[in-house]
C-alpha cells in the first residue's frame, strides 16, 4: 500500500488543510508530530512537559486522517534535527512520499512537474494510487531552458501510462527557468505532486526545492521520495542525454539540466 | 505501529526497563515527587519511549568536539605556566599522568555509557550501580563539580580577555580580570536561555579552528626547541622540585581532562552510541593528551619554569611571541580566547543537563527541570548552573577552583570505575553493553584507585571544600530523597 508521511510541528499550531486530508484518502498516512529543540534542551526533558499535549493534538489530526479513509498511524518525535527525524521516520515506515503541508480546498486538478531525481514512472505509479477512481486531473508539466527531446518522450510516456490508468492527463512543456515556470503554472492547479531532489547547493542556501515551491503556490506538495535503486537509473539516463547529439553543449551545462 | 520492526541497520537494539523484574524506582521525596523511569527501547538512531521518540542527533565529530572543546581550554591556555612553575619541565609528565588516569577511567565509563546510553552521564551510572546515596552524592558533586570548573575556565577566559586587550595596545592591568569573567558568565547563561539557534556546527568549527592553530605552532615549537630550526635550547633540570611535586602538579592539572565524562552527559542524544561514544570518549583523551604534553615539552623549553610561572595563566602567549613572534602572540591569544570560551560553555551546557537527570529521578525538586516556553530551554537548570558559578567567578582563586572541580569529578570518576565491578560482578539482565573495557578487572581497579589516590596530592583547602560538598549533598539525601530507591532501576 502506497504511505504518506505527514510531519508537523505540532506544539507550533501546525494544521492539515480539509483538502489535503481528503486527498490522501486513498492512501496510508502516518502523521510525524515533531518537537524541535535547541541543543541547550535534551529530547528527553523536553518529553517529560510536552508528550502529552503533543499526543493528544496529533491524536486529533490521525483521526481525521483516518476518518477519510486509509489507515493512519502517528508518531511523535523530540529532536534537535527536524530533517533528520523526517528522513528516519519516512525510512522507517517505507513512506512512499513526503507532504508539505499547504492550504487548499477539495482538490480538483493536480500539478505534476517531472523535475527532481525521481524517474518519471515513479511519480505516475504515485499519482495512480493517489488519485484512484476519483475525478481528480492531472497536468503533466517540463520546464526546461532548451527544447529537450528526451523530455518530450518522457512526458508522453507519463501521459500514456496515467491515461492506461483512468486518469484525464494534458501535458504542458514550457521552454523557461524550471522554478519559475513551474511557479507560474501553479494557480489552476490545487496541489503539487513532484519527485524529490538530491541534495544541491541552491537547496542549501535556499531551503528545499519542494518547500520553496509550497511557499510559493502556498497549496500543499506531495513529495516522491527516490531510492537508491533509482539513483543508479538516473545516472544511466544523465549519460544517455549527455550523448544525445541534439544536445550538445558543454558538459557542465547539460549536467545542470538533467539534474533539474 | 510497526515498532518493533524498527531497529534499524543497528543489531545493537536492546530493551532497557526491566520494569517485570521489580526493578521499578521506589518511594517519593519529601514532596512527594517520584523518579520517573520508563520502559525505553533504543536504537542506534533515536530512543523510543511509550508515546515517544527522541531522535540521537549527535554524531562522533559533535562528541569529539564537546570533548575537546571543554578539556583543550584549560591544559594548554591556562596551565602551563601555572604547572611549570609547581614542577618544572617535568610537568609535562605530569599531563601524562592525567592522561592515564583519565583513561583508566574513560575506558570504564565508556562501558558504560553503552550500557545505559541516557542523559545524565556518570550520575546515572552510579545511582543505577550503587543506590540512591550514592547517586545524590555524586549527582549533586557533579552539578558543583562542573560550576567550579565552569568558573575556573572563565577566569581563564578573563586573564585571555585582558591579554587580548593588551596584544592590541590597551592596556587595562589585571583588575579586569575578574569583571570580565563575570560579565561573561552571565552574558553565557543568558545566551543559553534565550539563544535558540543550534551553536553546535558553531563548537565544531571552533574546536576544528584550535587544533588547527595548534597543531602548526606545536609542530614548529617542537622542531625548534629540538634544534631542527634554529638552536637547540638549553634545559634546565626535568625535575628541579622533586617527585611529589609531579604528582601534585597532576592532581591541579587534572582538570584539564574533565572533558571526556561531559560526553557521557549526551549519551542519550548520540548516534550509534555503542560505536560513538568508547571513540569520542577515549579519542578526546588521547587527542588533548598528546597535546597538552607537547605543550608543555615547547613552553618548557621556551622559558625556563621560574619564569613560566611569572607569566602565569597566560604564560603561553609569551612562549608563543618566543618562536612565531608578534603573530605567534596574537593567534595563542586569539586561540585562548576561544578555548576558555568554549570550555565555559560545552561546561554550562553540561550541567543543565546534569541537574535534570538528578531532577528526573525526583533527587532535586521537578520544578529544576522546567523548560521555557518562550526558548524551549531549560531556564531553571541554566540559572542554577550561571548563579553559583557567578559567585566561585568572584573568588578568583584559579588554583583553588580548579582543584575543587578535580576533586568532585575524581570522585566521581573513582565511584564509576566501582559501579563496573559491582555491575560486572553480578551481572543484570537488563546489562549489555556493546563496548566491554579492555583488561577487566584491571583496567577499572587501577581507574578507582588512581582517581582517589589524585585526590591525596591535591592542597589541604580544595579537598575540605570537595568533602563539604560531599558531606552537603548526603546531608541533602537524607533530608529530602531518603526514601528513592532507583538502584537498577533503568
Amino acid at each position: 500500500m502506497t504511505r504518506v508521511l505527514v510531519s508537523l510541528a505540532i506544539l507550533e499550531g501546525d494544521t492539515v488543510s480539509p483538502g489535503l486530508i481528503d486527498l490522501l484518502g486513498t492512501v496510508d498516512v502516518t502523521v510525524l508530530g515533531y518537537h524541535v529543540l535547541p541543543e541547550q534542551t535534551p529530547p528527553d526533558q523536553a518529553r517529560l512537559q510536552y508528550e502529552d499535549r503533543a499526543n493528544e493534538a496529533l491524536d486529533d489530526v490521525t483521526e481525521e486522517f483516518a476518518t477519510a479513509g486509509g489507515a493512519a498511524e502517528r508518531r511523535l518525535v523530540f529532536t534537535h534535527d527536524r530533517e533528520k527525524s523526517i528522513q528516519r521516520v519516512a525510512e522507517e515506515t517505507g513512506a512512499d512520499a513526503f507532504a508539505v503541508t499547504g492550504a487548499t480546498g477539495p482538490v480538483e486538478r493536480l500539478l505534476v512537474p517531472v523535475i527532481g531525481d525521481v524517474a518519471v514512472d515513479r511519480i505516475t505509479a504515485f499519482v495512480t494510487e493517489l488519485v484512484g477512481d476519483r475525478d481528480i486531473e492531472v497536468t503533466l508539466f517540463f520546464a526546461s531552458d532548451d527544447e529537450g527531446e528526451t523530455e518530450q518522450t518522457a512526458l508522453d510516456d507519463g501521459a500514456a501510462a496515467l491515461r492506461e490508468a483512468g486518469i484525464a492527463v494534458e501535458t504542458e512543456h514550457v521552454t523557461g527557468a524550471p522554478f519559475d515556470s513551474l511557479v507560474d503554472a501553479a494557480p489552476g492547479h490545487d496541489a503539487v505532486v513532484m519527485g524529490e531532489a538530491a541534495p544541491s547547493l541552491r537547496s542549501f542556501l535556499f531551503g528545499d526545492e519542494a518547500e520553496r515551491v509550497a511557499s510559493e503556490t502556498v497549496g500543499p506538495v506531495l513529495v516522491v521520495r527516490r531510492n537508491e535503486e533509482e539513483d543508479e537509473e538516473e545516472d544511466e539516463e544523465g549519460e544517455a542525454v549527455a550523448s544525445d547529439p541534439a544536445a550538445e553543449s558543454d558538459p557542465d551545462t547539460e549536467s545542470d539540466s538533467t539534474a533539474e | 505501529m510497526s515498532r518493533d520492526t524498527q531497529d534499524g541497520p543497528g543489531a545493537g537494539s536492546e530493551v532497557d526497563g526491566q520494569a517485570t523484574d521489580g526493578n521499578l524506582p521506589g518511594g517519593t521525596n519529601v514532596e512527594g515527587e517520584a523518579p520517573i523511569v520508563e520502559e525505553t527501547v533504543e536504537t542506534e538512531e533515536a530512543t523510543i519511549t511509550d508515546d515517544a521518540e527522541l531522535e540521537r542527533t549527535l554524531g562522533l565529530t559533535g562528541g569529539l568536539a564537546i570533548g575537546i572543546g571543554t578539556m583543550i581550554g584549560a591544559g594548554i591556555f591556562v596551565f602551563p605556566g601555572l604547572a611549570a612553575g609547581e614542577a618544572g619541565p617535568a610537568a609535562a609528565g605530569s599531563f601524562a599522568i592525567g592522561a592515564v588516569v583519565a583513561l583508566l577511567v574513560a575506558l570504564p565509563t565508556s562501558e558504560l555509557a553503552t550500557a545505559m546510553p541516557k542523559s545524565g552521564g556518570g550520575y546515572y551510572f552510579i545511582s543505577r550501580g550503587l543506590g540512591t546515596l550514592a547517586g545524590t552524592v555524586v549527582g549533586l558533586s557533579l552539578w558543583f563539580g562542573l560550576v567550579f570548573a565552569t568558573a575556573f575556565y572563565l577566569v581563564g577566559f578573563g586573564y585571555y580577555a585582558v591579554d587580548t586587550l593588551a596584544e592590541i595596545g590597551v592596556t587595562v592591568g589585571s583588575g579586569l580580570v575578574i569583571p570580565i569573567a563575570l560579565l561573561f558568565g552571565a552574558g553565557f547563561t543568558v545566551l543559553n536561555v534565550t539563544g535558540t539557534e543550534n551553536a553546535a556546527k558553531l563548537q565544531n568549527g571552533v574546536v576544528a579552528l584550535l587544533l588547527s592553530i595548534l597543531t602548526v605552532f606545536l609542530l614548529y615549537g617542537s622542531l625548534d626547541a629540538l634544534g631542527v630550526v634554529g638552536t637547540a635550547s638549553a634545559p634546565e633540570r626535568f625535575m628541579p622540585f622533586g617527585p611529589v611535586s609531579v604528582l601534585t602538579t597532576a592532581a591541579l592539572v587534572f582538570t584539564s581532562y574533565l572533558g571526556f565524562a561531559q560526553v557521557a552527559t549526551v549519551a542519550g542524544e548520540m548516534k550509534q552510541p555503542g560505536r560513538n561514544l568508547p571513540l569520542a570518549m577515549v579519542g578526546s583523551v588521547v587527542i588533548v593528551g598528546v597535546l597538552y604534553v607537547v605543550t608543555v615539552f615547547v613552553a618548557t623549553s621556551a622559558f625556563e619554569s621560574a619564569r613560566l610561572a611569572e607569566l602565569g595563566e597566560t604564560a603561553m602567549v609569551d612562549v608563543g611571541r618566543h618562536y612565531l613572534g608578534g603573530a605567534g602572540a596574537l593567534a595563542i591569544v586569539f586561540g585562548g580566547l576561544l578555548a576558555t570560551m568554549s570550555s565555559a560553555n560545552a561546561s554550562i551546557l553540561s550541567t543543565s543537563r546534569a541537574i535534570y537527570a538528578v531532577s528526573r529521578d525526583a533527587l532535586l525538586p521537578r520544578g529544576a527541570s522546567r523548560i521555557n516556553l518562550k526558548y524551549g530551554t531549560p531556564h531553571v537548570a541554566l540559572g542554577l548552573a550561571g548563579g553559583p558559578v557567578l559567585v566561585l567567578v568572584a573568588t578568583g582563586e584559579v588554583e583553588v577552583l580548579a582543584e575543587v572541580a578535580s576533586f568532585l569529578h575524581l570522585i566521581l570518576y573513582g565511584l564509576m570505575c566501582v559501579a563496573l565491578l559491582m555491575l560486572r560482578r553480578d551481572e543484570p539482565e537488563w546489562y549489555d553493553p556493546d563496548f566491554r573495557v579492555p583488561g577487566y578487572p584491571v583496567v577499572p581497579i587501577l581507574g578507582a584507585l588512581s582517581s582517589f589516590a589524585l585526590i591525596g596530592f591535591m592542597q589541604r583547602i580544595s579537598q575540605v571544600i570537595g568533602l563539604a560538598v560531599m558531606l552537603a549533598s548526603a546531608a541533602w539525601y537524607f533530608y529530602y530523597a531518603r526514601d528513592v530507591s532507583l538502584r537498577g532501576a533503568l
